[in-house]
């Protein structure tokens, strides 16, 4: 085999196409061309680790895959379905049990779920029977691009630890992009938000958790 | 005031310049920007000469009707629609032969560099606006709405470079304009998908002989070269500003 060569630098943007690497692992988001070069497949941020090339994706959309914990919008309920938005081209279904019709659920509840089956084609099924499943009361439902999942939680879940422990609140982030949050009060709330928008301009700029946790603290020690 | 299209004497003078006044392996001057629409998942602007060209993607999303999902692969679906006052005189708005035609063209030329099969089930619709129409418009929004693909996260092999070359008299000359387009000999619309030299859209309208076609094909690629690196560029001037905006100094680029 050639000895590997990389064409780009670590936290790179790349561009659909592009040469990344050669005699390389491909990872999320390369793919391999006739000749055996790596190329990115997506707009992106390139990735290297080891011998591994992946390209981070800087937009996307969330496609469900099964055991994925979702956060969904109940947005119908009709006959046998219930019909739940999951920030994706998909609207994803609960089928509820005959004696049970609509599980205690509400049009324009929030749920945490779990996806029990896609296929691609019909729609994406999921469950609540699993400890700690169901739904979520007294909460804000706010949308990130799913791209930006991971830079939220952060390594080892470092920047959400961040948000939670400045702002005294509950935040869960889930798989779609959909964010809960159970905020202390209306100031925290404000600032959670401005630091989710913050995270998806400009995460791929390094230095990103000390901005963030720089920002909390002006907004949170500033009056009113 | 009535329009009267008044054909020039001449379309190449003694001095050998064409009736803009640009050489014959001159292109127009292009302008491309991403990200011109909030509500779009991908959008792109392509200034292209006398050519204002919109590009809007949506998708990967839900099939509708239903049974037009595909089970293996997404749905590819483009609208190319040239706006009322895209023309010099009004243009009956709503689809017509040609930009049925050109739809499926550009459906073709770009489809091929998209991973399809990645996204079983669902659509990605591409939309192409014409604002202003100058020549060499399927070109154009070829070259804008692989721009709003890529913007739009949606997996691709690679970008997709697109150029006409035209012929007057026996010049082959580069991105004709409007008064070549419509006097000139023969007009070769070629769209490239650069990194791997595949060539996905090629057509021809007037005559050329084997040497023209030769010597129109290769400089359609060096043309499509020239449009894929400001493409390149367009996708990336957005994180650089931001980044310069976060980092702060002259870091020049």
């Amino acid at each position: 085999m050639n000895k590997p060569e990389v064409y780009v630098k670590d936290r790179e943007i790349v561009i659909p196409g592009q040469k990344m690497a050669r005699g390389m692992t491909p990872g999320d988001n390369v793919y391999v061309d006739k000749d055996g070069f790596l190329r990115s497949s997506l707009l992106g941020l390139a990735s290297l680790e080891g011998n591994k090339v992946d390209v981070i994706p800087l937009a996307s959309t969330y496609i469900p895959k099964v055991n994925d914990l979702v956060v969904g919008k109940i947005e119908k309920i009709s006959g046998g379905t219930i019909l739940v938005n999951i920030n994706s081209p998909f609207t994803a279904v609960i089928i509820p049990p005959r004696n049970n019709k609509n599980l205690g659920l509400e049009v324009g509840d929030v749920v945490l779920a779990k996806v029990k089956a896609f296929d691609g084609m019909s729609s994406p099924l999921l469950t609540l029977e699993y400890e700690g499943l169901g739904k979520i009361s007294g909460c804000v439902l706010l949308e990130i691009d799913p791209a930006k999942v991971p830079r939220v939680i952060g390594r080892r879940g470092s920047m959400l630890n961040i948000l939670s422990s400045k702002t005294g609140s509950e935040i869960l982030v889930a798989q779609n992009g959909f964010v809960v949050v159970k905020p202390r009060d209306h100031k925290s709330l404000m600032a959670i938000m401005k630091a989710l928008n913050i995270i998806q301009e400009e995460s791929h700029i390094s230095g990103l958790s000390d901005r963030i946790s720089r920002l909390l603290d002006t907004i949170l020690s500033g009056g009113s | 005031m009535l329009y009267v299209e008044k054909k020039p004497e001449k379309l190449i003078d003694e001095n050998g310049l064409r009736t803009d006044g640009r050489r014959p392996r001159e292109m127009r001057p292009i302008k491309m920007e991403v990200g011109v629409l909030d509500r779009a998942d991908g959008s792109a602007l392509v200034e292209w000469g006398g050519n204002r060209i919109l590009a809007a993607i949506f998708g990967p999303r839900e099939v509708h009707p239903k049974h037009m999902a595909l089970p293996d692969r997404a749905l590819v679906r483009v609208r190319y629609n040239m706006a009322p006052f895209s023309t010099p005189e009004r243009r009956k708005p709503g689809p017509d032969r040609r930009s049925i035609e050109l739809s499926k063209v550009i459906r073709n030329a770009l489809e091929q560099a998209i991973f399809v099969e990645k996204y079983p089930g669902a659509a990605i619709d591409i939309f192409v606006e014409v604002l202003r129409s100058d020549a060499g418009t399927r070109v154009a929004g070829i070259t804008a709405a692989s721009l709003a693909l890529a913007e739009a996260g949606i997996a691709m092999k690679g970008l997709v470079a697109a150029c006409s070359i035209g012929k007057i008299g026996d010049v082959i000359v580069v991105d004709p304009g409007h008064d070549e387009d419509m006097w000139g000999d023969a007009d070769m619309p070629i769209a490239v998908m650069f990194e791997d030299r595949l060539i996905t859209l090629l057509q021809m309208d007037g005559p050329m002989d084997e040497s023209q076609f030769s010597e129109a094909l290769s400089l359609g690629m060096s043309c499509c070269e020239l449009i894929y690196e400001l493409q390149k560029e367009a996708l990336r001037r957005p994180f650089v500003f931001v980044e310069r905006k976060v980092v702060g100094g002259d870091q020049t680029v």
